[in-house]
């Protein structure tokens, strides 16, 4: 099977999958006890007042037929309008999903290959340094993302003073506009992704450098870097990129506590302030569109994985 | 796309340039100009220095806000309204009628209580050069106020009988009351009615408006950026700038100030405020009364065991109301004696304050045969302190011998199903700063939802006629008695009310002056 067709498919399948899983989003704001009433009318309106407003937002008609009129706009790419300033819910997402990606995006730039290196150099050396770099990221991935951000706060921001506390990014401007706001939000979402890539290609590795193909390898002669990389990463990457694209489409929506601690405009937080106040557009609209995202960056990661396997078939 | 960015980002950087000279020639301007405003006392010592842009954080609604401050209920949607339009006014104790008026000159009330004339402030002028007639308060008052779906905004409909409003000439507006009322001046001088051009619809940068400062920028979910308005009425701003930040988190915000990124931050939590308590640079400004915000429980009385009175005073009496500003606000709070709207003109503050006394309860719980009754209190982080004094009031009905528990519901969850909010037995709650008596009408008379069950006509008689005496002694006195049987009957326990935690530079001052200080203007503010 060729790539295209591979990923053609697999498009295909995501574009049906993608249907499926914004039925069971709608369905889920369905079953949310409570509606965005008390959070447009007030929490003293009386009960004319809520039924006036429950009208006036549709939430009055039958969940099936409110469900069948947003797949109808879908498909046109017309999301609605949130319950909440009544402002179109693509313009929410053409401004903080970029934000969301960057962040991501940055945290795998620095994730991947540190955790390349740290697995490699672990993996096959083993002794005291693989004892010290395993403890540290064991440590690491216990730490909740919160602890961790204060603690970089803390040493980098107050203490050094060599980062701004929050991301005050320019009115009208994108995070690029300010790089160095972007750096404790990153170190903070890297720790953890860097400490369980690291776990597990550390494990793989010493797998494949164990193996009775990487023994031909070293007495054939081949030793050092270029056994890491041509003869040992290429059979060990798979598992490590599988949970690098994980933790990567994850971060996307569910950055929040980043995005809290240091005021980043990701989508993660428009998304929990739309569940709060029964922003059902807003929730049904982020949430398929993180579901979509998601999916693409696990075909990403497959066809990564595809790539590395190829080689790995020609190497031999 | 990343092309389609570029020019993007590239023409926003051209209209911020543009933006920049446009203000740049306003200052020329308002140095030219300069007013001896009667208000303009330099700071001690150094003179404060005219101009500078102050940058303020706030609380916003994230990136689903827009300008309509009609339908945007955070903080900073009110903020900003207040930086960009006129006021028809704020309360003022000091004031002759208890207000200060912005856009208008005067409020007269007919004798017999039935049509409110508000009188326009002559040349008063939109930044589109044309003049604020009573065309535009009418438009702003019973089109869009009264199609707004906000509490705040409702007053006005819930008072006035806006389809009958008219305007007499272009400087008069006739405002009939729905029942006679006599405090209509504080309900529409609150601060919160602004006035816009008629026949707005749509709220965008460049619309005409009339307040202290113009609009220049606005990225919705981070923030706004404004120019001083050389011709606003009154007295034009001493900043040549403004800027309104929207940062969500409470010690982010403090953070941002104390590294001096921002020079305000709105209302921190009181873990937050402590912590700035020994920074040199930044200062703590609680909001003053009568701008504070009530912390409550309601008992259902449509449940056991809260439709006997005697267990509604136990649980009164149980709660440790001094412990609650100690060790939740560290003292920066004030006790609260079951009744909303402290500082309000028309509280009652004639009565007694309500004793902690354990022993009482105890004895009132076991008269009543409900001692050892099993009792679950809900309540969720609404606002900062809400789900602290929740925990403490539970502790306090243990030792006067009820069952109680604690359940938090996560943040927004706790409105979020009002039905079910208002049959829980015990429920926390907040009281935003209004008035007692038009409050009391609005959301708690005629058996509301949110009144948990109580409904007494006589009250509701005593309030109406408290509203519609024209003798203020004779008003106080009915408003009074009403409030005595809330507080020895009703279902609220309101054991604190808190100020809103603000902090500011040292060398910010002004701010205070602007009035409405929960929701701070500053158009008389400076930077040192």
């Amino acid at each position: 099977m060729s790539l295209t067709v591979f990923v053609g498919r697999r498009l295909a399948a995501g574009a049906v999958l993608l249907a499926v899983l914004s039925a069971l989003i709608f369905a889920a704001t369905a079953v949310l006890p409570g509606d965005a009433v008390s959070a447009v009318a007030g929490v003293d309106a009386s009960e004319a007042q809520r039924a006036e407003v429950r009208a006036e937002l549709g939430l009055d008609r039958p969940a099936a037929e409110r469900y069948a009129i947003w797949v109808a706009g879908a498909v046109r790419g017309d999301l609605g309008r949130g319950f909440v300033g009544d402002r179109p819910v693509t313009e929410v997402l053409a401004t903080r999903l970029p934000n969301s990606l960057l962040l991501a995006g940055l945290t795998l730039a620095v994730t991947a290959p540190l955790a390349v290196l740290l697995g490699l150099w672990t993996g096959m050396r083993g002794g005291a340094a693989d004892r010290l770099v395993s403890t540290t990221a064991q440590v690491l991935a216990a730490v909740p993302e919160f602890v961790m951000a204060a603690l970089l706060v803390a040493v980098l921001a107050v203490w050094l003073e060599i980062l701004p506390r929050v991301s005050v990014i320019p009115l009208g401007g994108t995070p690029l506009d300010v790089p160095h706001a972007l750096v404790l939000p990153v170190l903070t979402l890297s720790a953890v992704g860097l400490s369980v890539a690291t776990r597990l290609l550390r494990v793989s590795v010493a797998d494949a450098a164990a193996s009775p193909y990487a023994e031909a390898a070293r007495l054939n002669g081949v030793r050092g870097v270029r056994l890491a990389v041509r003869h040992v990463l290429p059979n060990a990457a798979g598992p490590a990129v599988q949970a690098l694209t994980l933790t990567t489409g994850a971060l996307v929506g569910s950055a929040v506590v980043a995005e809290n601690v240091f005021d980043y405009p990701g989508i993660g937080r428009e998304l929990q302030l739309a569940v709060a106040a029964r922003d059902i557009p807003m929730v049904q609209g982020i949430a398929t569109a993180l579901a979509g995202v998601m999916l693409l960056v696990l075909l990403a990661g497959d066809v990564c994985a595809r790539l590395l396997g190829a080689r790995e078939g020609h190497g031999r | 796309m990343s092309r389609q960015i570029d020019r993007r980002a590239f023409l926003r950087r051209g209209a911020a340039g543009a933006a920049a000279l446009a203000a740049g020639s306003g200052l020329l301007a308002a140095c030219s100009t300069d007013e001896p405003g009667p208000d303009r006392k330099p700071g001690p010592g150094s003179s404060s220095r005219s101009g500078g842009t102050l940058r303020a954080a706030f609380v916003g609604g994230g990136a689903s806000e827009t300008l309509d401050f009609f339908n945007g209920p955070s903080a900073l949607d009110l903020v900003r309204a207040r930086a960009w339009h006129g006021t028809l006014g704020n309360l003022d104790p000091s004031g002759p009628d208890g207000v200060r008026y912005g856009v208008l000159e005067g409020i007269d009330v007919s004798d017999d209580l039935s049509a409110y004339t508000l009188h326009v402030r002559p040349g008063v002028r939109f930044t589109d050069g044309s003049e604020l007639t009573a065309a535009d308060i009418l438009h702003s008052l019973s089109v869009l106020a009264a199609g707004s779906k906000l509490p705040v905004y409702r007053l006005a409909a819930a008072n006035f009988d806006l389809a009958h409003a008219k305007a007499d000439g272009d400087l008069k507006v006739v405002l009939p009351t729905l029942r006679p009322i006599a405090d209509g001046r504080m309900i529409l001088c609150q601060g919160n009615f602004l006035v816009v051009k008629d026949g707005t619809v749509d709220f965008q940068k460049g619309m005409p408006s009339c307040g202290p400062f113009r609009l220049t920028e606005f990225t919705p979910g981070q923030g706004s950026a404004f120019e001083r308005y050389d011709d606003h009425y009154g007295h034009v701003p001493r900043l040549d700038g403004l800027e309104l930040r929207s940062i969500a988190d409470s010690t982010a915000r403090a953070g941002a100030l104390t590294s001096g990124e921002i020079d305000f931050a709105h209302d921190l939590s009181p873990v937050t405020a402590r912590t700035l308590d020994d920074n040199g640079a930044v200062e703590l400004v609680p909001t003053r009364s009568p701008y504070l915000v009530g912390l409550s429980f309601q008992m259902n009385m449509g449940v056991k065991p809260f439709d006997d009175p005697r267990v509604r005073e136990a649980f009164k009496l149980a709660v440790d109301r001094e412990a609650m500003v100690k060790t939740v606000f560290y003292g920066s709070a004030q006790v609260g004696n079951d009744l909303p709207a402290i500082g309000f003109p028309d509280y009652a503050e004639g009565l007694p304050q309500r004793a902690h006394d354990p022993e009482r309860a105890r004895a009132l719980l076991k008269q009543a045969g409900a001692d050892g009754t099993e009792v679950t209190l809900t309540t969720g982080p609404e606002t900062p302190g809400m789900v602290e004094t929740a925990t403490l009031f539970v502790e306090d009905l243990k030792k006067a011998g009820v069952r109680a528990s604690l359940r938090e519901l996560p943040a927004g969850q706790l409105y979020a199903d009002f039905s079910a909010y208002a049959a829980l037995p015990l429920a926390g709650a907040y009281q935003m700063p209004v008035p007692a008596l038009s409050t009391y009408q609005m959301s708690t008379a005629g058996g509301s939802p949110s009144a948990f069950g109580w409904k007494e006509s006589a009250t509701d008689t005593l309030v109406a006629r408290a509203r519609a005496e024209s003798d203020p002694a004779e008003a106080k006195k009915l408003g009074t008695r009403a409030q005595r049987t809330r507080w020895e009957e009703g279902n609220q326990v309101l054991p604190v009310f808190k100020p809103n935690l603000n902090a500011k530079a040292k060398g910010v001052r002004g701010i205070r002056d602007d009035l409405f200080e929960q929701f701070p203007g500053f158009s008389q503010a400076s930077l040192a």
